[in-house]
């Protein structure tokens, strides 16, 4: 409000109920905006908080979730990390469909050289997953952690014995399906 | 025209009362209790692993001293009856050993009953005297329960390759 203003009213000397309804509706307006903006605030404070909470991670509390992903990564490991000295195609297959990204990537630097020497050496790889957890899951990303036992066998006869692996495993949900990411040994 | 302000007054008074409820959804429930429970036995079993993976030989009894404080039921009773065997081991072989978990995973969790199964790798390095040291690298699945003093180990499998 200006001096002008105020003189102005001063000089017409407005009833005392008209000077008193004009600041009442600027004082709810202002309350209104006020609210408003707690409200506002309050809200980034909620969401602020739920990504920092413990329950931003879904692991095991959303027990239908975590089944899917450990089904999901345990079934593109076991596929992806078998293979027949007959039928690599059906494992480069899988790996196409089952991996992205980084791991896709590592999977076909390792898989070049198993390709080149599988059908010669009448290799065969069968991988198991004895144990896997989830340890973060929010969204459509999750991690997990995997323990494989491997065997192979070469010309048919056992090659090695059992061997164990643990996988620190990255995965992405695309189309309802859980596709690997990044794998590091853990 | 006049309306307006007290309109909005509403609308606002309404979003507040929204957001108030989204607050008080956000801290209470189920889901948040549950993760937290999670993320304790998490933490629980990867200090306890590492201290059942780790030993000191200038130092043993306090090192099988927080073996059995990283411990209950089963898996205590039995570190208790073989500790003086222990002893004599670690102090014959003089070995040192310090255990780190690289990951662990909760597998599953009872709120109710208050347990939990987790996997974990660990990675230890052994200082054998006069030698080098060694890293070894062990998978294990525990379970775990909840005492007074929290979560606790009360049993520990090691799972080598081929183990079911």
């Amino acid at each position: 409000m200006t001096t002008d203003t105020d003189t102005a009213e001063a000089e017409v000397e407005a009833p005392p109920a008209a000077k008193r309804r004009v600041p009442r509706h600027r004082l709810v307006l202002a309350a209104a905006v006020i609210v408003a903006l707690a409200a506002g605030g309050l809200l980034a404070f909620t969401e602020k908080q739920r990504g920092a909470s413990p329950s931003a991670n879904r692991a095991l509390v959303d027990a239908e979730a975590t089944a899917k992903a450990v089904g999901d990564v345990s079934n593109a490991l076991v596929k992806v990390l078998s293979y027949q000295h007959g039928d690599v195609a059906a494992t480069e297959k899988a790996a196409a469909q089952l991996l992205e990204g980084k791991a896709a990537g590592q999977y076909r630097a390792l898989y070049g050289q198993v390709k080149a020497q599988a059908p010669a050496q009448r290799l065969t790889l069968t991988t198991r997953v004895v144990r896997a957890g989830v340890t973060r899951l929010s969204g459509d990303t999750a991690h997990l952690l995997v323990f494989l036992d491997q065997v192979s066998t070469r010309n048919g006869k056992p090659a090695g014995g059992t061997a164990a692996a643990q996988l620190a495993i990255t995965a992405r949900l695309r189309d309802g399906q859980w596709r690997i990411t990044e794998i590091r040994s853990s | 025209m006049k309306r307006v302000p007290y309109v909005l007054l509403a609308l606002s008074v309404a979003f507040l009362a929204w957001s108030c409820w989204t607050f008080w959804d956000m801290r209470q429930g189920e889901p948040q209790d549950m993760a937290r429970d999670r993320d304790q036995a998490v933490t629980a079993a990867k200090n306890q692993l590492a201290a059942l993976n780790s030993m000191d030989a200038k130092r043993v009894d306090q090192g099988l001293q927080s073996w059995l404080d990283s411990s209950t039921g089963p898996l205590h009773d039995e570190l208790k009856r073989t500790r003086p065997e222990s002893r004599q081991k670690i102090q014959k072989a003089a070995t040192t050993a310090n255990g780190k978990v690289v990951d662990a995973a909760l597998t599953a969790l009872d709120r109710r009953s208050g347990s939990a199964r987790v996997i974990a790798t660990v990675r230890i390095e052994v200082t054998r005297p006069g030698a080098a040291p060694t890293v070894e690298r062990k998978r294990y699945d525990a379970a775990l329960a909840r005492t007074a003093a929290g979560w606790k180990l009360k049993s520990l499998t090691a799972l080598p390759a081929n183990a079911r």
